[in-house]
């Protein structure tokens, strides 16, 4: 039994340190890209979810194609179509430095997906109000906007924290999809180490525990928030 | 009939009935909309043009016979066979973990538990790298020489793993789910601990499982797409890989592909919603069915949500 | 049919007997079902018309077109005389005048016992703060939920939810009140106190039009009864002649079933 090579394999956190400097700006990567995308996703599922709580039947549908197409589409392959489709096929950020579209190619590949998703989470957020919430305030005389903005919103959104950061969890770590797209970072910073020193157990748990770092407080947050702010009925 | 029920399709949580302005109003929106939308497609459809993308040689290819049995078919072929060894596997980790995180004894418990939390914690798509460059590695370490992992092995640890975990999580949501008065009951006429897991709440469980585990399914299946990034030859790498370098086509063999994902993907989540349905339907279970969307269930403080 | 008969107690009290509500030849339709069948009903200022009926009969699509939480397909509804508005300003308007009491209580269960009544007040009338808060205290010391005003809906129980209900109603000054079977979601021992409130508020001289399964009140509390059934307006009396020497078939079918219990 080889005890140094056994050590170097399961044991030695050594390159995982030696290699810090390329693990940090990995994960800055990663953190730089959920940012961005979290926002548009938000954005952008807020506003597909009004549209398919509108009233008005095309809106309704062209979000509900949207919701379902993208929802069943594998995220690699949204990824990957950003890089080998819109940038090589059809030009787009053509001339942008690699790093520089690669980065926004993912934002637009992870944030149209994830805002499939937060659709449908606040849609059935707003659908944990009870209807009756709505008549009562309609009755009351308050008007659309306010029966929406002081009755039906800050209860859809009390039922919709949880659930939002488990989206937004899923989220953080899709990212590390995002390499298809041509934009390197910590997962793909782990891959290269795998090439480069070998797949060891250490370097492996680093980059486990470094997403672990970025999930976990991500979900106790929420779930604290949620649990906070919950309207008992 | 009662009065209640009909009220439904009147007027939503967020609309009055709609009166002739409103009504004018929604036209009106729904022509802008209606612009909007077709205009941004157009300007797609425009862009292929200029690209010479609705080029007639780029789309021919899958017309023909050989195009869908070289490559499209085995492509599928392999795509759902990662799922289903997965699928299966992921459900008797479920099975197994989920039995150990209910156990009384601590010790079986909190390892489980630990395994679960730390496997959902984390991306797949490092796991199947390390499940395909880790094994070597680690057999090294015992002066160990290994086979290579195959690409298909990694895939499927990947999302055995991932997915298990999850499982997990659903079994024991659709335990709970049982009322406390169904074990009691069990309890009552004498049966122990384990008869009553096995032939009163189990049983039950099943039925209210069933719909999230199927969409859950819809999640492996296009977690499987992973497979691409270590060159596993399943339906993806089919069209951007092999369709691509034979008939440089990407964007006509982007939307075959996205096309069979949207559809099988969108077959099994109707069959999930039937399912719902259905034991919604049924009176063999004394729970509600769990939601099939898994999301709402497990976004608990430390839960990491599945849903995508 | 019968004639309506006219009002006697608040309505003479009152000294004028303008309709308040008056619906005529209101019709509607839930799909194939034709809920409301040629309705025609008037309601005068501080008259007590109590509906009742088998359930399904279209007794709470009734109350709730009056304000239109439920459209109508054919009729006209008016208001002290004003026609129903449509949608819009006008429909929020009209709908602050008119107090609604729902089966589920509905209170915003978001908001606390006092921010349930000051809400209408303060966004709709315009009330400031310690306007609505004074008058809201008020009201809830009248339905005897004054010391619960911090609490949420959740914390009390559905008989003073019921009653905080009914202050959030009055905190509007409606001209009339709909109460949608106001006590059919209680325990049985918190009907009474709901019944109560709404007995005084009826000897007060409030309009209401209130939707019921309480023979008892009923009896003591209508000017009138209303006897729906199948979406039809089969009878309609005051409640002596009504309890004790009921016209219709449908009506001495439906009597004979309730008082035997």
């Amino acid at each position: 039994m080889d005890w140094n090579n056994f050590y170097d394999k399961l044991l030695n956190f050594g390159p995982f340190l030696e290699h810090s400097n390329e693990i940090w700006s990995g994960f800055l990567a990663t953190i730089r890209l959920s940012a961005m995308a979290a926002v548009l996703a938000l954005v952008l599922g807020t506003l597909l979810a009004a549209m398919r709580v509108s009233p008005v039947s095309v809106m309704r549908a062209t979000a509900t194609m949207y919701v379902n197409t993208l929802r069943n589409t594998p995220l690699t392959l949204i990824l990957l179509f950003c890089g080998l489709g819109l940038r090589d096929t059809l030009g787009f950020m053509a001339q942008a430095a690699p790093t520089v579209s690669g980065y926004w190619l993912a934002v637009a590949g992870l944030s149209a997906y994830t805002a499939a998703f937060v659709c449908e989470t606040l849609r059935s957020g707003i659908n944990t109000v009870p209807i009756g919430q709505a008549e009562a305030a309609r009755s009351v005389g308050l008007p659309f906007s306010q029966s929406l903005r002081l009755v039906i919103l800050p209860q859809a959104f009390r039922a919709v924290i949880a659930p939002l950061g488990s989206v937004l969890i899923a989220m953080i770590k899709n990212t590390s999809v995002a390499l298809v797209a041509g934009y390197f970072e910590a997962t793909a910073t782990m891959k290269q180490l795998f090439d480069d020193v070998g797949a060891t157990v250490p370097l492996f748990f680093g980059f486990a525990i470094g997403y672990m770092i970025l999930t976990l407080p991500t979900g106790l947050l929420f779930g604290w928030l949620a649990k906070r702010m919950a309207v008992t009925r | 009939m009662r009065i209640r029920q009909p009220r439904k399709q009147q007027g939503s949580v967020l609309f009055d009935a709609p009166g002739p302005r409103a009504r004018w109003l929604n036209r009106v929106l729904g022509v802008v909309t209606a612009i909007v939308v077709l205009g941004v497609v157009g300007l797609f459809v425009w862009q292929l043009d200029r690209k010479g993308q609705w080029a007639w040689a780029l789309w021919e290819p899958f017309t023909e016979a050989k195009v869908w049995q070289s490559f499209i078919l085995p492509g599928l072929k392999n795509t759902l066979s990662a799922a289903v060894v997965a699928a299966a596997l992921a459900l008797g980790f479920g099975v197994i973990f989920g039995f150990g995180r209910l156990s009384e004894r601590r010790w079986i418990r909190m390892p489980c538990g630990a395994a679960v939390e730390f496997f959902r914690a984390i991306p797949v798509l490092i796991m199947i790298f390390f499940a395909q460059a880790g094994p070597p590695v680690i057999a090294d370490a015992f002066n160990r020489s290994i086979e290579p992992i195959s690409a298909f092995e990694a895939v499927v640890i990947g999302l055995t793993l991932y997915n298990g975990s999850v499982f997990v999580e659903i079994f024991r949501a659709g335990i709970r789910a049982i009322p406390a008065g169904q074990a009691e009951a069990g309890y009552a006429i004498g049966l122990r601990k384990s008869a009553v897991m096995l032939r009163i709440l189990l049983p039950q469980a099943v039925t209210t499982m069933m719909p999230v585990i199927v969409s859950q399914v819809v999640v492996l299946l296009k977690d499987s797409a992973l497979g691409y990034v270590i060159a596993y030859e399943d339906l993806l790498n089919a069209g951007f890989v092999q369709i691509k370098s034979n008939f440089n086509n990407l964007i006509p063999a982007a939307i075959v592909i996205t096309g069979i994902y949207v559809a099988i993907n969108l077959t099994v989540s109707y069959l999930a919603g039937w399912l719902e349905r259905r034991s919604r339907r049924s009176r063999k279970s004394a729970a509600v069915p769990l939601p099939a969307d898994a999301s709402a269930l497990l976004a608990t403080p430390f839960s990491k949500g599945p849903s995508i | 049919m019968m004639d309506s008969a006219p009002a006697v107690k608040a309505v003479a009290a009152n000294g004028n007997d303008a309709p308040l509500v008056e619906l005529k030849n209101v019709n509607k339709y839930f799909g194939s079902v034709h809920v409301l069948k040629d309705i025609d009903l008037v309601v005068r200022r501080g008259e007590v018309v109590v509906v009742i009926g088998p359930s399904g009969g279209g007794k709470s699509t009734l109350c709730r077109t009056i304000n239109r939480l439920e459209s109508i397909d054919e009729g006209t509804i008016l208001i002290d005389g004003q026609p129903l508005p449509i949608e819009g300003k006008a429909l929020a308007r009209l709908r602050s005048e008119v107090g609604m009491v729902f089966q589920s209580f509905n209170l915003f269960a978001h908001k606390t016992i006092l921010q349930n009544v000051t809400l209408g007040p303060t966004k709709v009338l315009k009330l400031s703060k310690a306007q609505a808060k004074e008058e809201a205290m008020r009201l809830l010391e009248r339905v005897g939920i004054a010391h619960q005003a911090e609490k949420y809906p959740a914390q009390l129980s559905g008989g003073q939810q019921q009653r905080v209900a009914i202050a959030r109603a009055l905190a509007m000054h409606p001209k009339v009140m709909l109460f949608d079977e106001p006590t059919s979601a209680l325990d049985p021992e918190m009907i009474k106190e709901v019944l109560d409130v709404m007995t005084d508020l009826a000897r007060e001289g409030m309009t209401m039009v209130v939707v019921t399964h309480e023979m008892g009140f009923a009896r003591n509390a209508a000017n009138r009864i209303v006897f729906i059934a199948d979406g039809q307006i089969v009878e309609e009396n005051t409640p002596e002649e009504f309890f004790t020497n009921a016209q219709s078939e449908r009506a001495k079918d439906f009597l004979s079933k309730i008082l035997v219990h």
